[in-house]
């Protein structure tokens, strides 16, 4: 039964069949071949459940708050602020990158968002100060990784709902990973220049009171940043709410940059919409597929046969972290994290790994195939800004920064706490 | 050729069906907009005056369901849905096309399932007269049925899709095949976010 369903897997996602069609068609196969009932006729049921899900509301809200943040103007001011406040650094304006790609994260739910965002403001920079070119480039890709760490994250929403753990803690646990992987990232450009010294450019020399001038523009983001996941720690709102409080903030803050047209809601909408129905038609396949497969026994089969394995946590862990390392490199982040997660999860929990932090080691990984090859989005979106140079560049500039979201991996995996500490203070 | 259906009319039937696609989307944001100040005025309304609105996360989950199966349509015609295409992007232009043609099949099959099933749900809600277990107690088949409404709008959109895909399939028009369900490539998807990205920091009103 296993190898049969793999096969067929295999063979409806290699023809290049859509995720959602791909898993939805291995669904209908499966019910005639192993059960007695018809299952396919719950699919209706399952497809308006997962429909309409109030914590999944949140997908929308959280996709749309970031879509009118990056139409709101505020982009360059943020990134100008960062320069002024991080340029002094050995490597320069790359640790802008960095931080503005932190701030935007706190604000947005999506990497590739950031990385676009940051990236047109960054890249006319590297001429002018004369940065090495891959290292600069790769700052931007590894720096939007960061959208889907730092709460709010779309990604983490969906972890919660497929695993039924609580979002709220979930945002919790990637504060700290998040702040730290920003630190690693830029340690990872202090080390490089320090060893190549021309790889950092002229620095840019600030004065204190231009410094603290340049606070006000950071304002905007950390408003939204504190209105949302404030929100929700002060027990005033769930994710939902807080997301929908999110989106009137950014929605004051657009109209008060001048940015509020009918033709931006218009454009906004388009995109929101468009994102949320590609996720959500992935989740009702998926929704319907874990039925089949748990009706059929063959949940328990997998998990047995993998446990039977009889592989001692960590090196289970070691296997997660290869498959997705592997899987990344084929597969679009969400859908990945839709079809494994059911069945990674609960052999992960079952081994004694803490589901929250098992989320946040999950989305690190995601981070990871973000900005590797073949199919990494980040890379693709910082070479399309550039418009000329090869691509190679692009990869070997976020090799680094790669390494260090493998360090981050090994952190957690050698304090738990570093995830599990704020849950565990405010849960 | 005759008994082909002719290119022109399938054209703009698709076209008429984008235009459509899109204002269902903008309608769709619209009720999410809407969900958002409701979602919005309820929380306040709770923590300011103690008050209890209620029903406001009732709704938006209606209309996310609604605005999301509208929305799918939208996305095919987009060619938004996630494909893996790590074998596809080395295999001959020929036989990729009709891997997009199977897609399409794929995703059809599993939209009119889909709308099936879901028609099934609506029509139960309908003659047992069921209701939400909720202080609204909202007879289900209304939200219900405007979300298969969606779902069949999608069913319809992918025969479009997939009639104007087997014209090109026989005739050997991999161009059109492609421009119908050809699979968007992460280069092409990733200079779509990035002319978006130049397109917001520029901003319009810059």
């Amino acid at each position: 039964m296993i190898a049969v369903s793999l096969i067929l897997l295999l063979v409806l996602i290699g023809l290049s069949i859509p995720v959602a069609a791909a898993l939805g068609v291995l669904g209908l196969i499966l019910d005639p071949l192993y059960s007695m009932l018809p299952l396919t006729r719950a699919m209706g049921e399952m497809a308006w459940s997962s429909s309409n899900e109030f914590l999944l509301v949140a997908i929308p809200l959280f996709i749309m708050l970031g879509e009118i943040l990056l139409r709101a103007g505020f982009a360059e001011r943020m990134y100008g602020a960062m320069s002024l406040w991080l340029s002094w650094l050995p490597g320069g304006l790359m640790h802008a990158n960095i931080g503005a790609s932190t701030l935007f994260s706190a604000t947005s739910g999506s990497s590739v968002a950031t990385a676009a965002t940051v990236g047109t403001v960054a890249l006319p920079q590297i001429k002018r100060f004369g940065y090495n070119e891959p290292l600069f480039l790769g700052s931007i890709a590894a720096g939007g990784t960061l959208g889907i760490l730092i709460p709010p994250s779309i990604n983490l929403v969906i972890y919660g709902v497929l695993t039924n753990s609580s979002v709220p803690k979930l945002y919790l646990a990637g504060i700290i990973p998040g702040f730290l992987m920003a630190a690693l990232f830029m340690a990872v450009i202090v080390v490089a220049c320090i060893a190549r010294p021309h790889w950092g450019g002229q620095r840019v020399h600030a004065h204190w009171g231009e410094r603290f001038a340049s606070l006000v523009h950071l304002l905007p983001p950390l408003g939204i940043f504190l209105l949302v996941v404030g929100s929700i720690y002060a027990g005033i709102a769930t994710p939902t709410e807080a997301a929908a409080l999110g989106v009137v903030g950014a929605l004051v803050l657009a109209a008060v940059f001048g940015r509020l047209t009918l033709a931006m809601l218009r454009e906004v909408a388009e995109s929101s919409m468009r994102a949320t129905a590609m996720i959500m038609i992935i989740v009702i396949a998926a929704a319907f597929l874990n039925f089949i497969m748990s009706a059929i026994g063959l949940t328990d089969t997998l998990t047995n046969s993998i446990t039977g394995l009889g592989l001692s946590p960590m090196w289970m862990l070691l296997a997660v972290v290869v498959f997705y390392v592997i899987l990344g490199c084929f597969m679009e982040t969400l859908s990945m994290m839709i079809t494994t997660i059911p069945i990674v999860a609960p052999i992960m929990t079952a081994l004694g790994f803490d589901p929250i932090w098992l989320g946040i080691v999950i989305i690190v990984l995601v981070e990871t195939a973000l900005i590797t090859p073949p199919v990494g989005l980040n890379l693709f979106v910082v070479q399309s800004l550039r418009k000329s140079g090869s691509m190679q560049a692009v990869i070997t500039g976020s090799l680094p920064f790669v390494a260090a979201l493998f360090m981050m991996l090994a952190l957690l995996a050698a304090f738990p706490g570093l995830a599990l500490w704020l849950p565990s203070v405010f849960g | 050729m005759n008994a082909l259906p002719n290119p022109n009319l399938l054209t703009r039937l698709l076209a008429l069906a984008g235009t459509l696609s899109r204002v269902a989307v903008w309608v769709g944001g619209a009720l999410t907009l809407a969900s958002v100040l409701l979602i919005a005025y309820d929380v306040i309304v709770r923590r300011v005056f103690g008050i209890t609105v209620g029903g406001a996360d009732e709704l938006s989950s209606y209309a996310f369901a609604i605005s999301t199966s509208w929305a799918l349509a939208f996305t095919a015609l987009d060619r938004a849905n996630v494909r893996v295409d790590v074998l596809y992007q080395h295999l001959p232009v020929r036989l990729g096309a009709l891997l997009d043609w199977i897609a399409l099949v794929a995703l059809g099959v599993f939209s009119v399932y889909l709308t099936y099933h879901a028609y099934d749900v609506a029509m139960t809600s309908w003659t047992e007269n069921a209701a939400a277990n909720t202080p609204l107690a909202t007879p289900l088949w209304v939200p219900q049925s405007l979300w298969v409404l969606g779902l069949a709008w999608f069913s319809v959109v992918l025969a479009l899709l997939l009639i104007r895909a087997s014209v090109a399939l026989v005739t050997g028009d991999i161009d059109a095949l492609k421009a119908v369900c050809g699979v968007k490539s992460a280069q092409e998807e990733a200079e779509e976010e990035a002319a978006a990205g130049i397109r917001m920091v520029k901003g319009e009103s810059a």
